[in-house]
């Protein structure tokens, strides 16, 4: 393989891997953003994105309905969660439910292993998304470009969503001064609803989109789970464009990683986290915000 | 707050001198070895739990994966058995805890830089770390297979030989008395003005600054101590099982860590060794049964938090206060 197309495998593995580490992230910032809780069940709810794409194409259904159905399916599972255990600790102290969503974590680790098993599992794609195309020389795979065009749009629509529609602006208004957004009368306890079943939701599209591109196993949600922290702590808590750079820059490693077997690559990732939580806590951008 | 910094009466310092007499006459009396290692198991998670809670329950720092530091403690005093001296026992677990601390130093200046969630999502990164070296590091840790082939050095004090760390029985009294030690000496520096200063920084770290307290250092002393008990646990847990795997070091076992400290109650110090006690007995009966015992501790977890924050301690003072009433 000639260089340059090395460097465009290498460009667009690290776009489709950077793409679903800022859904996910996006997904943990904007539950955060909003309700301060910081959910440590997010990696199990993105797994159990996978699992439901994974079982409604195993049905016979097209991988496009399963893009559809499974991320409303996890924001349904996020309602049940949130009524049930998170809404109870909203006076709470910030560790409890830090210890909290790490106890839902195991559940729902356990319960993904009660119903799918540990074997690792294959999301069977549409035979067109199979073949390959040719870029610059280098024969890409079809699904890879389809994860990053679906990234690329769940990205465009939040954002639009965020910005253009009347509850996403008052989404926004309640991430930045929820005293006031509550003082004019809208109802904060919907809000916080509404924050957690999105993020589940985006955790659950990230699910189904990283589906194909990996096996699907019971551990893959504790590995997304600490990239998206790495993420959100480097782009800076509840900062979106913060969160779009990090995650490139942590596909960007990783791909480097896989593509040249470099050990240390994500050792490298961790002391930039770490470097950034004690010197930079608001990020690299200045724009992210801790309680 | 439990009554940590009254000092005993009498009558519960003799319950617990016989107490102790009475665990140190266990392995004489009951010769079944594997329930004499699984309490010698439940002593040394005990003693990492209880340093958790110096952490946690006493200065208000959550760390995710302590247990990364049993697992360097382990991993030193191991390679040492195995490249330096298969014999001397002391030197090992010294170079072992000493190195513990050396390595706990650096991380805890940055560490203590932050606090609440930036502290936690900080362990979460170097404990990732550290997982990650011992799991690549091949040469040096066997990587995914762990260290194998630990030898079991003799016992010696003063000069004899008074056991063998791979005798199940002699290692249950040597974790059952260094963990004392460890329990008693925690309690006195927990009771000293110092603890009442780390307990000043949990309740409200801006006021305790405006007292005049350097919160940063405190913080870092609290830090060491926590670091350096669970260095002591590492050198236990690696004489005692023979063998330690990156698994030890896992995010997924540092929950496990966090679980016991909150089964026990926080901020009481020996609470976490009963919450030890009460969560290896669980895993060990559960997972016996069904193999989905994350299930049943996920909702453990999730049950203490909502309904009983002060852990199984905690309920025995609720009871005690409903008789008063």
């Amino acid at each position: 393989m000639s260089g340059i197309a090395t460097a465009v495998d290498i460009t667009l593995n690290s776009l489709v891997l950077g793409g679903v580490f800022l859904i996910v992230a996006v997904g943990l910032n904007i539950i955060y953003g909003l309700s301060r809780v910081m959910n440590l069940a997010h990696g199990s709810l993105y797994a159990i994105g996978a699992y439901t794409g994974y079982t409604i194409v195993s049905l016979g259904v097209n991988f496009f309905v399963a893009l559809l159905l499974a991320p409303i399916i996890v924001g349904i599972i996020g309602l049940i969660i949130e009524r049930i255990v998170i809404a109870p600790m909203r006076k709470r102290s910030m560790i409890y439910t830090l210890i909290l969503t790490y106890g839902l974590m195991f559940f729902l680790d356990g319960l993904i292993k009660y119903v799918w098993g540990n074997e690792p599992r294959f999301v069977a794609i549409p035979a067109f998304m199979r073949e390959t195309i040719s870029i610059f020389g280098t024969h890409y795979p079809v699904f890879r470009l389809t994860t990053l065009v679906t990234t690329a749009a769940v990205m465009i629509g939040l954002m639009l969503f965020l910005n253009k529609t009347r509850i996403g602006m008052i989404l926004k208004a309640a991430s930045t001064i929820p005293e006031m957004v509550s003082c004019l009368g809208f109802n904060m306890n919907y809000i916080h609803i509404g924050a957690f079943i999105l993020g589940c939701a985006l955790a659950g599209v990230a699910g189904i989109v990283a589906g194909p591109l990996t096996t699907i196993d019971p551990l893959m949600g504790h590995e997304m789970l600490i990239s998206s922290f790495v993420v959100i702590v480097i782009g800076g808590l509840g900062s979106l464009r913060g969160a779009v750079f990090a995650a490139l820059l942590i596909g960007l490693v990783q791909t480097l990683a896989e593509f040249f077997i470099t050990d240390l690559a994500m050792v490298i990732v961790y002391m930039m986290m770490a470097v950034i939580l004690a010197f930079m806590p608001r990020g690299l951008f200045g724009e992210g915000k801790f309680e | 707050m439990p009554d940590s910094h009254t000092s005993l009466s009498p009558l519960k310092l003799i319950g617990l001198v016989v107490l102790f007499i009475a665990l140190a006459l266990l392995p004489f009396v009951w010769g079944n070895r594997f329930y004499i290692s699984l309490i010698t198991e439940i002593m040394i998670y005990g003693l990492l739990a209880m340093s958790l809670d110096v952490l946690l329950g006493y200065t208000g720092l959550l760390s995710f994966m302590h247990n990364a530091y049993l697992g360097i403690g382990a991993y030193v005093v191991g390679l040492f058995l195995i490249h330096v001296s298969p014999t001397s026992l002391w030197l090992a677990c010294l170079v072992g805890v000493v190195f513990t601390g050396l390595v706990a130093l650096p991380v805890g200046w940055i560490q203590v830089r932050t606090g609440g969630l930036a502290f936690a999502l900080l362990t979460l990164a170097f404990g990732m770390m550290f997982y990650t070296i011992v799991w690549k590091w091949y040469g040096l840790t066997g990587g995914d297979d762990g260290l194998m082939g630990v030898p079991s050095p003799d016992i010696q004090l003063f000069g004899w030989s008074v056991g063998n760390t791979g005798n199940p029985a002699h290692m249950y009294l040597l974790t059952l008395f260094v963990v004392a030690i460890a329990l008693i000496l925690t309690r006195r520096i927990i009771s000293s003005p110092f603890g009442a200063v780390l307990e000043a920084i949990r309740e409200n770290e801006e006021r305790a600054a405006f007292v005049g307290i350097n919160v940063r250092r405190y913080k870092l002393f609290g830090w060491m101590l926590a670091c350096v008990l669970a260095g002591t646990a590492g050198a236990l847990y690696i004489l005692c099982k023979g063998y330690i795997g990156p698994v030890t070091m896992s995010a997924f076992a540092g929950a496990g860590v966090l679980m016991m400290v909150l089964l026990g109650g926080l901020g009481t110090l020996w609470g976490p060794i009963v919450g030890a006690g009460i969560f290896i007995y669980i895993q060990d009966y559960i997972s016996t049964m069904t193999e989905h015992w994350e299930i049943f501790l996920g909702i453990v977890v999730i049950f203490l938090v909502l309904f009983m924050p002060t852990g199984f301690v905690g309920l025995g003072n609720f009871f005690k206060r409903l008789r008063k009433d």
